[in-house]
């Protein structure tokens, strides 16, 4: 204890005051940055920053790459040459062939490789036995369409002095004009340039170069370095590199890659998940409210990361779009490897000579890659739907999911026995609370040994699966990508012998832990692996599991606890033997897309239950979404995480894997009932909706939290669930386009500027159904950022507000701020049921909200929710549209052109959808000219069947004290699978 | 609550059902609520009279009434609910209309067996729920092709068979339950006798420690003149050798000390270094990696560091070793002064000295004058007590008196203590017929996943491994309570607590749970022939409930809302 003494000793208790204070007000957990390395511990981003600044500092700076005229070829679509590094120091240069495809989709592609290193020219240091090229798989694992190449693309005649220029893309709008000297390409739409490579002249690619060991020279006391050294390259972290205790060998010495991409004129750039930070990218190299950091791609098991931070998170998708006004465009860095970006803005007076034209921001970035190919694809836009769209037709569309996945899920750390199991699935039907999917964390498994399962904790776990089945439920168990290390464990036997593991630097089988203590990990690039993975979900060999058990890919990372930063070492060597610092960030999708193969091979094809496979992960790259869904990791239950959790979602939406939530409740922690509640009025919102806790916290179950808690989480789940129609069918937008299923406002609105940082509400796929769920405690009111001078029209109640602008909706815990935008129709299934397998016949609602135009529409897709059979044709899909001048009501087939000739499976699919109706639709912002109308009238049979027209009954109700006028049209009765028209004239 | 009413519903509807036989009601309409739907062209809206619609809207799968009682058949107006999203269109917030349902839910006939009302969000669902709907009627639409075949004979039967052994059951828990009564009884009773018991025993105890008091006093009078003379120290030779060994003994302490201290000192820093190294081992490890082992080691710190540290470094107490470590010399005691040295007479010896050159006639006189002196000024005060100064020096008259005295005096205390104890455990409730004492100190003993859990009836819940390894506290028993309980119907076993209030003993501060609270157990009891544990709960991290069936609990007065079909 301090001596303290006279006044001295008041200010002392006023001290310790503050500090208890303090110490209740700091959060207890915050990550540990001491684990994870920064840009300066991180040699090759440390070497590239200090390139950016001498580039940046120096004047007249050249880089040093340059592209040989002569070599350029051009054909069918390709242009190839060498592009030459000169060095400085000794004059010779490295020869780089460069590529540049032009795809039929209007991508473009510039690919740069090293000449020596394709040929196997290079000797490895310590003996490695890794494998000499630059990584060149990248593309074999995130790219699966879109590269047939573009026969339009052609040289153009007219390229400026010293330039290649080559035009292409749709209506041959795009140009991308290649300069000779220094090395760079701009990419022009409509002739502006829109992207810029290399424009700053940080394009560094560190060429292969053997080991000197230089004599160390004897230094006498109080003698400087010698000054003809101040020249030579600081090599203190070209070799072996230490983090944290452990050494990385680097048998390759330096290799990074690195350029700057520039898009003039774009004030924002989103992308590069997946960071706990705002969907608009902060700029990176300091300043007031900015970063000092740049954002790092290198998966990563974070232990309680923190809010608005560049530091990387789980999974990495190396993909951004810039935005202005009605302008997107995109690059995407094809690369597996530690990637840093640094996002720098600037702003230029345009012309100073013409007027009315105010100064534009530009927004510079900085990729930086340890390793690997430089390989970046360009997306010119000019909407965000044509940058995500043409980026997820090559990295693959989002899975459309089964029904189930897009309900609720009960997660939790551990529900402990199958007895417990069975007691919250009954709990649930007891408090009329709708759950689709329970999971099963590490504890089902005896000593963490997957495919197992305790028995003393889970004897019966086909029994605990025939009950979730009762009610169409599903289970789903985690399984892990380390596998113990212990005998007798057959698993482990077979991943040894079979040599289907992960190997360390010096080729023999990589040793590490996690769960379960001393494990191995399977090596899911190797075909081999993947085979033998495949085998081991099948229903007589992981025993315990039946057709309604799915899959949990966690800690693929993959995390290692006693790894450098948590996970691998970088000199580890997969199949192939490519070197772990190669392929990192892919490393978590092949598992993934091993147990997605897995569960497709435990079904028989002819199954009649051959169904989707549904596998959650927490690591992912570009093409995860192809294989299930994600969440955002390791929360916390506290209000900053509920905040951002919706940028983040909205960042996943953007980046091509949509299929995304974050843990409801927060994962460490006990949530109030009050964040509890909120959370899951903000998970309604989230595409993956699943709540999870904690081993060490309490229970959560939404049935526990008590009145009125309960009732108004009930409500939210509810309100999901009568939605899952509009849910399904944006899901299967996504499938089909790379559309987000939340959407920011940009996205919605690329024309409106000031919503361009919006990044706290979100749209629910094409529906206009705008929400802003609360994330701060004790907030009654909601304030709503409108961008278009719309009609909205609050959903509950049909309370009316105008934008654009700033409009506040009253936000009292029971209610989730959620509008409706006028034009559109959305589907509802209003019938409440236990899960969302029992909605499966219950007729629709259909809800017209019209705005100021008084025409609206909205789609539906539909199909048996579990199967493949909807690639047979065997879907719903409807397009509803009302017409303001004509007052009617249609529904289109938008299948038509498939359903020509419909297959058997789309045809008694449509059978047994027969008596599937619409029950009831109603029309928000009803005309007034409806006063006193009592009847519609109906005529069915427009796909081709013939029936009488028949009359309704519709109830009018006029509009009353800010509230919106509306009518219901009495059970029209049409089959949601027909083609219908109902006249409101 | 809701399921509270609707079984009530249940209950009053099985009454009715008995008292009037099926006729022609709409689909789901139980006879109770047949009334409102006998209009042959009208129906009005059970709780908003204002609303009529024609006949045919009852049941076409249309929710036409704020209330939803147009679909009692259907499922129509299941989203009616306080748990669904309100809305405007389902009439939330417009004036007069009562969004409330009328009904309780599909009301199922299950001829041959009890009928019952199910929720109508089961109906035409898919999904045959026979649990409440046996005789399959709920599925009427077949919608995606379900046959629901009538199973109520079968199941009916089955539950006549469970009933019965159920009822049989009840009886003979009854008888039990009377036992346990008497049994208790019997034990509070000999709790009243021993009370009695006591009290005499008390009574006689305090009278006997007051004869014992007063003896004392007695004996203490008369051994206080009597000198005891062994305690002389003989010759002084003698003690020379004495105060040799005792010097010699002194430096070998000495020299113990010494080392023993410096092994202290080296010990204490390395625990500290041991301690620094365990709180920032406890500080830093990463709870998300559930380690089993490093989880043990933090909590085994975090007990170790709570508890008690034992004496801290006492600078006094260092100083006095710094003192004894000295030269004897320095701390003033000189060993040659007493080596050879001769010994002092005291005061009285010179009396005794000289008393022998007396006659011995005079010498007794002298003897008992001496003595009755000696007494006068040692109760004056004058003259130092030297025999009771030492117990070595009391005598064995005393010392036989103390004795008798302070057993006497522990007897007394014991009982005392007994009858506080005995009042207070009469006082302590014991539920309905002070029915749990029987029960008190009895324990049942239930495996379940990997553990075996222990229930002591009001005293202790443990839980030990069946691997192996010592047993955990679950709490200690601090009170009985009576708690509401809604599970439901009890199942055909029986074993389940069904819905309502029911007794429930609280145990609590069981061993400390690691990131968590103390352990805790709330037993709730059912019904049941045997003692048995039918369920463990942990329903919050170390928060662990346990659903026991007692006899003892049977036939409970006063809590009502059994549920289950036992009571249609």
């Amino acid at each position: 204890m301090l001596k303290v003494n006279g006044w001295s000793s008041r200010w002392a208790s006023l001290l310790l005051l503050c500090l208890a204070v303090c110490s209740l007000i700091t959060p207890a957990v915050t990550v540990k940055h001491e684990n994870f390395k920064t840009c300066d511990q991180s040699g090759f981003c440390k070497r590239n920053r200090a390139y950016a600044d001498t580039a940046l500092a120096t004047s007249n700076w050249a880089s040093p790459y340059s592209l040989d005229a002569a070599s350029v070829k051009f054909e069918k679509g390709i242009l190839t040459g060498i592009v030459s590094k000169k060095i400085a120091t000794t004059g010779e240069t490295v020869r780089l062939p460069l590529t540049v495809a032009f795809y039929e989709s209007g991508t473009a592609r510039v690919t740069i490789d090293e000449e020596r290193r394709q040929k196997g020219d290079i000797e490895l240091r310590h003996g490695s036995k890794a494998k000499k090229q630059r990584y060149n798989e990248a593309e074999k694992w995130a790219v699966v369409g879109g590269t047939s190449v573009s026969t339009g693309a052609a040289a153009s005649k007219d390229a400026e002095a010293g330039t290649t220029k080559i035009v292409y893309g749709p209506a041959s709008i795009f140009e991308a004009v290649i300069r000779h000297a220094p090395f760079g390409v701009d990419f022009k739409r409509d002739g502006e340039t829109q992207i810029k490579f290399n424009d700053q002249g940080m394009l560094n690619m560190e060429h292969w170069r053997p080991k000197v060991d230089k004599p160390v020279a004897e230094k006498k006391e109080g003698e400087e370095d010698v000054a003809a050294e101040a020249d030579a390259e600081d090599e203190g972290t070209w070799w072996d590199e230490s983090f944290g205790g452990n050494t990385d060998s680097k048998p390759r010495g330096p290799e990074a890659v690195a350029m700057d991409i520039t898009f003039p004129g774009y004030q924002h750039v989103y992308g590069v998940a997946e960071h706990a930070g705002p969907l608009s990218l902060k700029e990176s190299r300091g300043g007031d409210g900015k970063y000092s950091e740049p954002y790092r791609l290198y998966n990563s098991d974070v232990f309680e990361y923190e809010m608005d931070s560049p530091m990387t998170l789980y999974g990495a998708i190396p993909f951004m779009q810039a935005q202005k006004k009605d302008s997107t465009v995109g690059v995407f860095w094809l690369n597996a490897a530690e990637t840093w970006i640094d996002v720098t803005k600037s702003t230029t007076a345009a012309n100073p000579l013409s007027f009315g034209i105010g100064s534009s921001v530009t927004t510079q970035t900085h990729w930086i890659s340890e390793t690997g190919l430089l390989d970046v694809f360009v997306f010119l836009g000019p909407k965000p739907q044509d940058v995500i769209g043409a980026y997820s037709e090559l990295t693959g569309y989002t899975q459309l999911p089964q029904q189930f996945a897009i309900a609720y899920h009960q997660c939790r750390w551990n529900y402990v026995t199958d007895d417990d199991v069975k007691d919250v699935d009954r709990k649930f039907d007891r408090y009329n609370i709708p759950y689709d999917v329970i999971w099963l964390d590490i504890e089902y498994t005896e000593g963490k040994k997957y495919f197992t399962w305790d028995p003393m904790t889970f004897p019966d776990p086909l029994g605990m699966n025939k009950q979730l089945d009762e009610h169409e439920r599903k289970l789903v168990a985690i399984i892990d990508p380390h596998i113990k290390n212990e005998a007798n464990y057959p698993i482990v036997e077979e991943l040894k012998s079979k040599d289907l593991a992960v190997h360390n630097k010096d080729d023999n089988i990589y040793e590490g832990w996690c769960w379960p203590g001393s494990s191995y990990w399977i090596d899911c690039f190797s075909p081999k692996g993947r085979e033998w993975w495949k085998g081991l979900f099948r229903y007589d060999k992981f025993k315990g599991t039946a057709k309604n058990v799915f899959i949990w890919n966690d800690m693929n990372e993959p995390s290692v606890f006693n790894g450098p930063e948590t996970t691998m070492p970088k000199d580890n060597l997969h199949h192939g033997h490519w070197e772990h610092r190669d392929l990192h960030n892919i490393n978590g999708m092949t598992l993934v897309n091993a147990t997605y193969e897995a569960l497709l091979a435990r079904d028989k094809s002819e199954d009649k239950h051959h169904v989707r496979p549904f596998v959650l992960t927490r690591s992912f790259y570009s093409g995860s979404q192809r294989l299930g869904a994600m969440w955002t990791g390791d929360n916390q239950a506290a209000w900053p995480h509920l905040e951002a959790s919706i940028p983040m979602v909205l960042s996943m939406g953007v980046s091509g894997f949509p299929f995304a939530g974050a843990d409801v409740g927060g994962f460490f922690g006990n949530p109030s009932k009050e964040l509890l509640t909120r959370w899951y009025q903000a998970g309604a919102f989230y595409p993956f909706f699943r709540g999870h806790a904690h081993i060490d916290t309490r229970r959560r179950e939404p049935y526990l939290a008590g009145e009125p808690y309960t009732q108004i989480i009930t409500q939210a789940l509810r309100l999901r669930y009568s939605l899952l129609p509009a849910w399904y069918t944006a899901f299967h937008e996504a499938s089909v386009s790379g559309a987000p299923i939340v959407r920011p406002n940009y996205y919605v609105h690329p024309g409106d500027e000031k919503g361009f940082d919006i990044d706290d509400q979100l749209y629910l796929g094409s529906y206009g159904l705008l929400a802003k769920p609360v994330t701060k405690e004790g907030q009654e009111g909601q304030d709503i950022y409108l961008a278009d001078k719309e009609k909205y029209f609050d959903y509950f109640d049909f309370w009316t507000y105008e934008g654009p602008g700033t409009v506040t909706v009253a936000a009292p815990l029971e209610t989730i701020p959620l509008l409706m935008q006028g034009g559109h129709i959305f589907p509802r299934r209003d019938r409440p049921r236990r899960s969302s397998g029992l909605m499966r016949y219950d007729p629709f609602t259909l809800v017209v909200v019209l705005g100021h135009s008084g025409d609206a529409e909205g789609t539906l897709y539909l199909d048996d929710g579990e199967s493949f059979d909807f690639e047979a044709g065997a879907s719903i899909h409807r397009r509803f549209s009302f017409v303001g001048a004509t007052s009617t009501l249609m529904s289109e087939d938008l299948a038509a052109a498939a359903a020509a000739a419909p297959s058997k499976k789309a045809k008694d699919y449509l059978k047994l959808m027969e008596k599937v109706r619409v029950e009831k639709i109603i029309i928000v912002n009803a005309p007034a000219a409806w006063k006193g109308k009592e009847e519609v009238e109906i005529s069915e049979g427009l796909d081709g069947e013939s029936a009488a027209a028949r009359k309704v009954t519709l109830d009018w109700h006029p509009k009353e004290a800010g509230k919106a006028a509306w009518a219901v049209v009495r059970d029209p009765g049409v089959r949601i699978g027909g083609g219908w028209k109902i006249g409101f004239a | 609550m809701k399921v509270a009413v609707a079984l009530i519903y249940l209950e009053y509807a099985a009454h009715s059902l008995a008292a009037s036989p099926d006729s022609g009601r709409p689909r789901g309409v139980s006879p109770d609520f047949a009334k409102f739907y006998k209009d042959a062209a009208t129906f009005t809206c059970i709780s908003n009279p204002s609303l009529s619609l024609p006949i045919a809207r009852v049941n076409d799968d249309y929710c036409d009434c704020p209330d939803g009682s147009d679909e009692p058949g259907t499922a129509a107006c299941a989203h009616l609910s306080p748990l669904s999203p309100q809305t405007t269109v389902n009439g939330v917030g417009a004036a007069g209309s009562n969004t409330t349902l009328a009904l309780p839910g599909f009301y199922c006939k299950n001829k041959g067996h009890a009928a019952s009302y199910l929720p109508f969000t089961r109906v035409n669902d898919g999904i045959c729920d026979y649990e409440l709907c046996c005789d399959g009627s709920e599925e009427w639409e077949s919608v995606g092709g379900v046959k629901c075949e009538d199973r109520c004979q079968q199941i009916g039967k089955e539950w006549r068979r469970l009933d019965e052994q159920r009822q049989k059951s009840l009886g003979n828990a009854g008888k039990k339950r009377k036992e346990l009564v008497a049994e208790a009884q019997r034990l509070r009773k000999e709790v009243e006798d021993r009370i009695q018991t006591l009290g005499t025993q008390i009574e006689g105890g305090e009278r006997k420690v007051g004869q014992l008091e007063q003896e004392l006093v007695e004996v203490e009078r008369r051994e206080k003149g009597r000198v005891v003379r062994g305690s002389v120290p003989k010759k002084a030779g003698k003690l020379g050798i004495v105060v040799g060994l005792a010097k010699q003994r002194t430096e070998e302490l000495k020299e113990a000390l010494l080392r023993v201290r410096g092994e202290r000192d080296a010990s204490a820093t390395r625990l500290v270094e041991v301690e620094a190294i365990l709180a920032t081992f406890k500080e830093e490890y990463n709870p998300n990696f559930n380690d089993e082992g490093v989880k043990r080691a933090v909590r085994a710190w975090e007990d170790y560091a709570a508890r008690d540290k034992g004496a801290e470094a006492d600078a006094a107490h260092d100083r006095d070793l710094d003192a004894l470590s000295q030269s004897d010399k320095q701390n003033g005691l000189d060993w040659e002064e007493y080596e050879g040295g001769d010994d002092d007479e005291s005061e009285t010896d010179v009396l005794y000295a000289f008393e022998a050159y007396l006659p011995p006639s005079v010498r007794t006189w002298l003897d008992a004058k001496l003595r009755s002196l000696r007494i006068t000024l040692i109760e004056s005060g004058i003259l130092a007590d030297t025999s009771s100064s030492s117990s070595e020096g009391e005598s064995k008259a005393v010392s036989d008196a103390k004795t008798r005295l302070s057993t006497a005096q522990k007897d007394l205390d014991g009982h005392r203590k007994d009858l506080t104890t005995h009042q207070e455990d009469l006082d302590k409730p014991f539920g309905p017929d002070d029915v749990f004492r029987a029960l008190k100190d009895t324990c049942i003993s239930h495996p379940a996943g990997e553990y075996t859990y222990d229930l002591c009836f009001l005293s202790k819940t443990t839980q030990k491994p069946k691997k192996g390894g010592g047993s955990t506290n679950m709490g200690n028993y601090v009170s009985l309570e009576q708690i509401w309980v809604d599970e439901g119907a009890v199942p055909a076993d029986g074993k389940g607590l069904g819905t309502g209030l029911r007794w429930a003993m609280k145990y609590e501060h069981g061993q400390h749970c690691w990131n968590g609270p103390d352990r805790s157990t709330m037993v709730v009891l059912g019904c049941a022939e045997e003692g048995e544990v039918w369920r463990i709960v942990e329903e919050e991290k170390c928060v662990y409930r346990m659903e026991v069936g007692t006899p003892a609990v049977c036939g409970e007065a006063g809590l009502k809302g059994k549920g289950g079909r036992d009571e249609l």
